[in-house]
């Protein structure tokens, strides 16, 4: 009996920032329903290891094989079971938060996303602000709408950079419990942190970062 | 830190207010001291600029007078009509677009550091503002006199009569700014002051309406218009422009009575900047930042987002419409309300239809592709939004979960029918189906190219430049768009049969949808 692929595999990543190297030879596996957190300080690498997962760098070198295959965020599999928060998701300036959990959920294929679009507002603290556009909302519930975004669709791999950030403590809390939740429906979950509290409670392993010379 | 205890606060250390004056001077002062650059090491990088822009004058005010020169040798009544009626289109149209455009900064705006650090200070307001109050003032004397100039020179109007006219479009334009300081001490002042702009608008398409419909149009001689020369074999010995003998005293008089009146206005407004809340000079000043810096990455697309991204901070809550459907359909859907949702833009761009008619019954009938081609662009380009927000951000495309291209296509999809619908209902003043189509695709393409530029990136490489570094392509921004629009227009242009005139733009649109686009940075 062979062992089943990770879901996630990066085997000697490199990348480099005009001719220096910010990540070297880093490897891992992150297999269903688990879940990595990448840890390290300003400086790491812990985004640029996120974006090249999700395609928006290239790597100078070494493999990221999602389900076996190498990943490419051209590949309409890819698009459809990797959810990211990165920091560079804007939002439509003339949709409200309610619609946009409904854009994405039916984008996704979801032709009826009423109840999971006020599930997730309320869970994420916006069911009174369903109605606001994104340029009235403070940064903290731009930071939990971004969040609901990730979430309102369908998922395999959910890679997340530093989602704690700009949250409240009840927030954070939710986030970690929800996060949990992910991991039991099968999810695997890829995440960068600053909160070692988060690491503890969500994380099955951590990968520690440090700056290169 | 000193050890001799915490500071107290004692009124008495204070001496009087200073006088705006004196802080100004104290800044300008402080500014020289910190300067690095002499005044013609600044000058001799902008020279270029300054150099193209004094020959771009040049060349304008010999087109000018070139045209003028053309059209005033046409003695039709046709032609005597259009000169009587292009006040009355461009009269209520200038002051329209200058409510809009002085109520959207303000006008009278200050930075965000001003309004933090000196507006809050016990020191005259008005005084603080006095100086961007009299720029408001000057700029809109500046525009009136350029727009009488053009608008009235280029119908052929005696220089007289131009002369005339702007003087009255200065003290029209200038009470105009005046107004505009005066509503933007209250609310509730914008809001009329924004309801007599619209009404100044749906004035202004009277006359048009009147223009393109005339039994007329269309039967005086027409010559061929090649760039922006026009060639006309007019009889100018029976012309003899309106107003000019008969009314030209009249007219000075009341000019100079009317300049004034203008006068005791500005003087008496500047009296009421004290009366203007920081929250409104500050909002201006941050939307004419936001502009600045569109404006040097010459990036037309990111003007019109920072003015479109205001106009929904301000508006802060909608009722939410829920979608329909799902994948491609619910973002057509959904593009389908998000038009509906700023009504203001279909009714202007409808109203924009005005424009073919009108210079089709002006006789330019070679002229009446290229002006509905632009007319349509105009009118288009906002309903673009969607496209123009996922074309600037991977986060959004990822998190739709689609191609770029697809979403190009499902985004385009429903301003492409307004676009043939409007392309329709422009069909009598362009002739026939084929130069319809090729205007249409020219209009589509234009639109999607723009509305999908990528913003210039100083990340990658950059081209040495007397303006300091800048990235290649930065000057081929402006025209990112109009490029696409031209050349679906060429057959038109050079008279190719109508089988060209399907060719051409029916590539150009293929192309347009086939090719993938590149993923924002």
């Amino acid at each position: 009996m062979t062992k089943p692929a990770p879901r996630l595999a990066v085997e000697g990543l490199r990348h480099l920032y005009a001719e220096r190297a910010v990540i070297e030879d880093l490897t891992f596996t992150l297999g269903a329903g688990q879940a990595i957190a990448l840890v390290g300080p300003n400086g790491s690498g812990k985004t640029t290891v996120l974006r090249c997962i999700v395609g928006s760098a290239e790597p100078a070198a070494g493999k990221i094989l999602l389900d076996g295959l190498p990943i490419d965020e051209r590949a309409e599999v890819v698009r459809r079971d990797v959810a990211a928060l990165l920091d560079d998701l804007d939002f439509f300036p003339d949709l409200t938060a309610a619609e946009h959990l409904d854009l994405m959920a039916r984008a996704h294929g979801n032709p009826e996303p009423e109840d999971l679009v006020d599930t997730l507002l309320d869970d994420v603290g916006l069911l009174a602000a369903a109605d606001q556009l994104p340029g009235s909302l403070s940064s903290g519930q731009r930071r939990r709408l971004a969040l609901a975004t990730a979430l309102v669709r369908p998922r395999k791999l959910l890679v997340l950079d530093e989602p704690e950030a700009r949250l409240d403590t009840a927030g954070v809390a939710w986030l970690s419990e929800r996060l949990q939740e992910e991991k039991a429906a099968g999810t695997s979950v890829l995440f960068a942190s600053h909160d070692p509290e988060l690491v503890e409670a969500v994380a099955d392993e951590s990968v520690e970062l440090t700056p290169l010379p | 830190m000193t050890s001799e205890g915490p500071v107290v606060f004692d009124p008495a250390d204070f001496g009087a207010i200073p006088a705006a004056k004196e802080l100004r001077r104290w800044m300008r002062k402080v500014r020289r001291g910190k300067a690095d650059r002499t005044f013609w090491q600044q000058f001799e990088d902008i020279y270029l600029v300054i150099f193209a822009l004094v020959m771009v004058g040049a060349t304008g005010g010999n087109v000018i007078l070139h045209l003028n020169e053309k059209s005033a040798a046409c003695t039709s009544a046709s032609c005597s009509w259009l000169l009587d009626t292009v006040p009355w289109i461009l009269m209520p149209l200038l002051t329209s677009w200058m409510l809009r455009v002085l109520l959207s900064v303000g006008p009278v705006s200050a930075s965000r550091a001003t309004g933090f650090w000196l507006l809050a200070t016990p020191v005259d307001r008005a005084a603080l503002l006095r100086p961007t109050y009299r720029l408001v003032i000057g700029v809109a004397a500046v525009v009136g006199a350029l727009a009488a100039l053009i608008g009235f020179a280029l119908f052929g109007a005696a220089w007289s009569l131009v002369g005339e006219a702007a003087l009255l479009t200065i003290v029209l334009l200038t009470c105009t700014a005046c107004a505009t300081v005066w509503a933007q001490q209250s609310a509730s002042r914008s809001r009329w002051a924004l309801r007599i702009a619209d009404g100044l608008l749906l004035a202004a398409t009277v006359p048009a309406v009147v223009l393109a419909t005339r039994p007329e149009a269309n039967t005086q001689n027409t010559t061929a218009f090649v760039g922006v020369a026009y060639i006309g074999p007019y009889d100018s010995t029976q012309f003899s422009p309106p107003f000019v003998t008969t009314y030209g005293f009249r007219l000075l008089v009341i000019g100079l009575v009317a300049l004034l009146v203008c006068g005791v206005l500005v003087v008496v407004t500047a009296q009421t900047l004290d009366k203007l809340s920081r929250q409104s000079v500050v909002a201006g000043g941050e939307l004419l930042a936001g502009m600045a810096g569109a404006a040097i990455t010459m990036d037309v697309g990111l003007l019109a987002d920072v003015v479109s991204g205001r106009h929904w901070r301000q508006v802060g809550r909608l009722h939410s419409r829920r979608g329909r459907s799902s994948h491609v359909q619910a973002i057509m859907h959904r593009e389908f309300l998000r038009i509906l949702r700023w009504p203001r833009r279909l009714i202007v761009g409808f109203g924009l239809l005005v424009v073919p008619y009108a210079v089709a019954g002006t006789g330019y009938d070679v002229l009446v592709p290229l002006a509905a081609a632009f007319a349509g662009f105009i009118a288009t380009r906002p309903l673009m939004d969607g496209l123009r927000s996922v074309s600037r951000s991977t986060g959004l495309v990822r998190a739709l979960g689609m191609d770029l291209r697809d979403l190009r296509v499902a985004m385009s999809l429903v301003p492409a029918l307004f676009v043939i619908l409007w392309t329709a209902l422009a069909l009598p003043a362009l002739g026939d189906a084929a130069t319809a189509f090729a205007v249409g695709a020219g209009i589509l393409t234009g639109v999607i190219r723009q509305a999908s530029a990528k913003p210039p990136s100083y990340a990658g490489p950059l081209v040495a430049s007397p303006m300091g570094a800048i990235p290649p392509g930065l000057f081929s921004q402006p025209i990112r768009g109009f490029d696409l629009l031209l050349l679906c227009l060429v057959p038109v242009l050079l008279s190719w049969s109508p089988t060209w005139r399907l060719v051409i733009p029916g590539f150009v649109l293929a192309l347009m949808f086939a090719i993938k686009p590149r993923q924002p940075a």
